[in-house]
């Protein structure tokens, strides 16, 4: 349960992350896609449902965030784990346990781990912010990904950066600036994830899609995915709202 | 070896023993005998919560919640029960069921104003009830406060239903203010497995079953001064000074640290402790203590204090590690008073020393295996095994498999006298 909250954490963080592009270069492309996707604040409904061959499961979610450091969860479903929700300030994570009364604080290490079988990992995601300084950015051409124009862009880590994947490659929409697809390999040149973004729609301001969609490689029948039932972008949400008082009280 | 007068299981609602006088197993009741039938009651509060959500889904200023378990007990007692064609005790155990119905109900009064109101009923059945006269009144009360919430639904041979308020408290917050009233939960504890500053509701691990903890009927005023700063003060309902808790605590968060600072009177003593939560890189540091100095000559002073470390690899293994020192422990007492020791923030653990350690690892991410382990280096070398495997079956349906056992170094060498097994299911709505 923690390990899936936190992984939300990162991904909502980190989707807006999906870095810069050329014209526009290929980094201003993903940088400009993930100005749109994060919004100087954000918040939102969301849907989370694991698949696998034999079974799934869903959670639900309300969350709130302000750049990439300050970001409340709180849970909404299932009726296990409503109520509780999560706080992330910078380097820090609490969580509110309602049934025992109770704010714990996690180790930093629980960011890094993956979670719920690893379609999403934590670790990859969570340093997706910095994949502007740790990536060279190289625009490939256009390719149509579900019906629209796309710039491919290749990112490949810099020498000593911090990162898991050994390259990604990331179709941005041209007109909308959004992440319609990115494939993650490894450092030996293997594919592991693709995810994709899917239901495009109005959500608040801006087009954007709604459904993102992460498969990895080897594994059939499974699949992550996120769903943002609504979104809004850059509401005033001040920094003294991501505060253990207002963990408890957020409904 | 027991011996007569040993206490070989103890609940919140019955103990079993060997008897002084007679070397024979037997059990005791904790609280006297008052028991109110009402069937129409039970039925009611055990079905409620599910009429009440057959209904739509419209915005409204309530809501209910809550689970039903079912758990199956299996208590094993080596050498326990007296055979006498064989003159010695010889090995028994006991098999109980527990259906046990929690109802939570949240009312928003107004925009800064909440009623929290949680009923909890359970329905017994089993060897331990039969085998305990008066076992109704004996679960009755014991997790009372100051005031009166529980009643004994039904008594009968081998089955008893007991419902209680455990959760009765409004809540009323504006700006950096929170005020509760009521029978509430005061958690102060900020480490990990044993919390001495936790002096309103002391928590005992072997109780897993009861995870919300009973509540304290009491005041309590909390004034926030940051994000993770607060200062609040508590004063639990009393009769006489000597059985009052009234304390203070500071919170606040320096580096990556949150600490705290405890002070107050609890039950003729004066308390004083602190806590954090902080980090060693990417591991979690956290540790409490508290210092009870007895304000009365026949009181001895008590000092409680531990410390842990805990981390999450990258493939989910997660590991725990602590050490408690408890001043009131003992260092020789049989290791099966582990179920039966007085306990409270001054006693939290029944050795003066405790090392803990635990395990866990989602085999898949629907099972969840786990271990912990407390082992206290004193004369009687005590030790806590409490395996766990965790099922999600389907979406708000769960299987837990629990084992407590304990071992202890006694003349014959080590043995364990106590073996407890728990399949519990749950559905959460």
């Amino acid at each position: 349960m923690k390990k899936l909250i936190l992984a939300v954490l990162t991904i909502t963080l980190a989707m807006g992350a999906t870095a810069n592009a050329q014209s526009l270069t290929a980094k201003e492309i993903i940088q400009k896609a993930d100005q749109k996707q994060r919004g100087e604040t954000s918040s939102g409904e969301l849907k989370m449902t694991i698949v696998r061959p034999t079974w799934k499961r869903e959670m639900q979610m309300k969350s709130w965030s302000m750049g990439t450091d300050y970001m409340l969860i709180l849970v909404t479903a299932p009726a296990r784990d409503k109520g509780a929700a999560f706080l992330k300030r910078e380097n820090e994570i609490w969580n509110w346990q309602p049934t025992i009364d109770r704010t714990i604080k996690l180790p930093p290490s629980m960011m890094m781990q993956s979670w719920m079988g690893s379609d999403f990992t934590n670790d990859d995601l969570v340093r997706e912010s910095s994949i502007v300084i740790d990536y060279t950015h190289k625009l490939l051409g256009k390719e149509t990904i579900e019906g629209r124009s796309c710039y491919k862009i290749e990112l490949t880590p810099k020498e000593d950066a911090p990162v898991v994947w050994g390259k990604i490659i990331s179709w941005i929409d041209t007109e909308e600036f959004m992440q319609m697809k990115a494939e993650m390999y490894d450092e030996d040149g293997y594919l592991v994830n693709t995810m994709y973004g899917k239901n495009v729609r109005k959500m608040d301001d801006r087009i954007l899609p709604s459904i993102m969609e992460v498969v990895p490689a080897d594994k059939e029948g499974q699949k992550t995915i996120v769903e943002y039932l609504n979104l809004k972008f850059n509401e005033p949400i001040k920094e003294s709202f991501f505060s253990i008082q207002n963990m408890k009280r957020v409904r | 070896m027991e011996k007569r007068g040993d206490v070989l299981a103890d609940s919140s609602h019955a103990r079993v023993e060997i008897s002084e006088n007679t070397g024979r197993l037997w059990f005791t009741m904790l609280s006297p005998y008052s028991q109110i039938m009402r069937r129409l009651i039970l039925v009611f509060l055990l079905f409620l919560p599910f009429w009440g959500r057959a209904q739509e889904d419209k915005p409204r200023n309530w809501s209910f919640n809550g689970y039903v378990k079912n758990m199956q007990t299996l208590l094993f007692f080596n050498d326990a029960f007296p055979d006498f064609k064989q003159g010695a005790l010889v090995d028994t155990f006991l098999q109980d069921n527990l259906i046990h119905h929690r109802l939570n109900f949240r009312w928003q009064v107004k925009d800064e104003l909440r009623l929290y109101a949680d009923l909890r009923t359970r329905v017994f059945y089993g060897d331990l009830v039969r085998a305990t006269p008066d076992y109704g009144a004996a679960i009755d009360d014991v997790n009372n406060d100051y005031f009166d919430l529980s009643t004994v639904l039904l008594d009968e041979e081998a089955w008893v239903v007991h419902t209680m308020i455990d959760r009765l408290y409004l809540e009323y917050f504006k700006g950096d203010w929170e005020v509760r009233l009521g029978r509430q939960r005061i958690n102060w504890g900020i480490s990990t497995v044993w919390n001495p500053n936790d002096i309103f509701n002391a928590f005992a691990f072997t109780d897993f079953d009861y995870e919300e903890r009973p509540g304290s009927d009491a005041l309590r005023v909390k004034y926030y001064t940051g994000f993770a700063s607060s200062l609040e003060l508590a004063v639990q309902a009393f009769d006489r000074w000597d059985e009052a808790t009234i304390a203070g605590l500071w919170k606040f968060n320096k580096g990556t640290y949150d600490f705290q600072v405890l002070a107050g009177y609890t039950q003729q003593d004066l308390a004083l402790g602190g806590g954090w939560a902080g980090n060693l890189d990417d591991a979690g540091l956290k540790g409490e203590f508290t210092y009870f100095l007895p304000l009365n000559d026949s009181r001895q002073e008590s000092f409680a204090a531990t410390v842990g470390v805990d981390y999450s690899f990258s493939n989910s293994l997660y590991l725990n590690t602590g050490y408690l020192y408890n001043s009131r422990g003992s260092t020789n007492a049989s290791v099966a008073n582990l179920f039966n020791f007085e306990l409270s923030a001054r006693n939290l653990y029944p050795y003066r020393h405790g090392i803990f350690a635990q395990v866990s690892y989602p085999f898949t991410p629907l099972l969840n295996g786990g271990a912990a382990f407390i082992y206290s280096p004193v004369e009687v070398h005590a030790l806590f095994v409490n395996p766990t495997l965790t099922l999600s079956v389907a979406d708000n349906w769960g299987l837990d498999l629990v084992g407590q056992l304990i071992f202890d170094k006694e003349e014959k060498g080590y043995t364990s006298p106590i073996q407890a097994f728990f399949l519990r299911l749950k559905f959460s709505y």
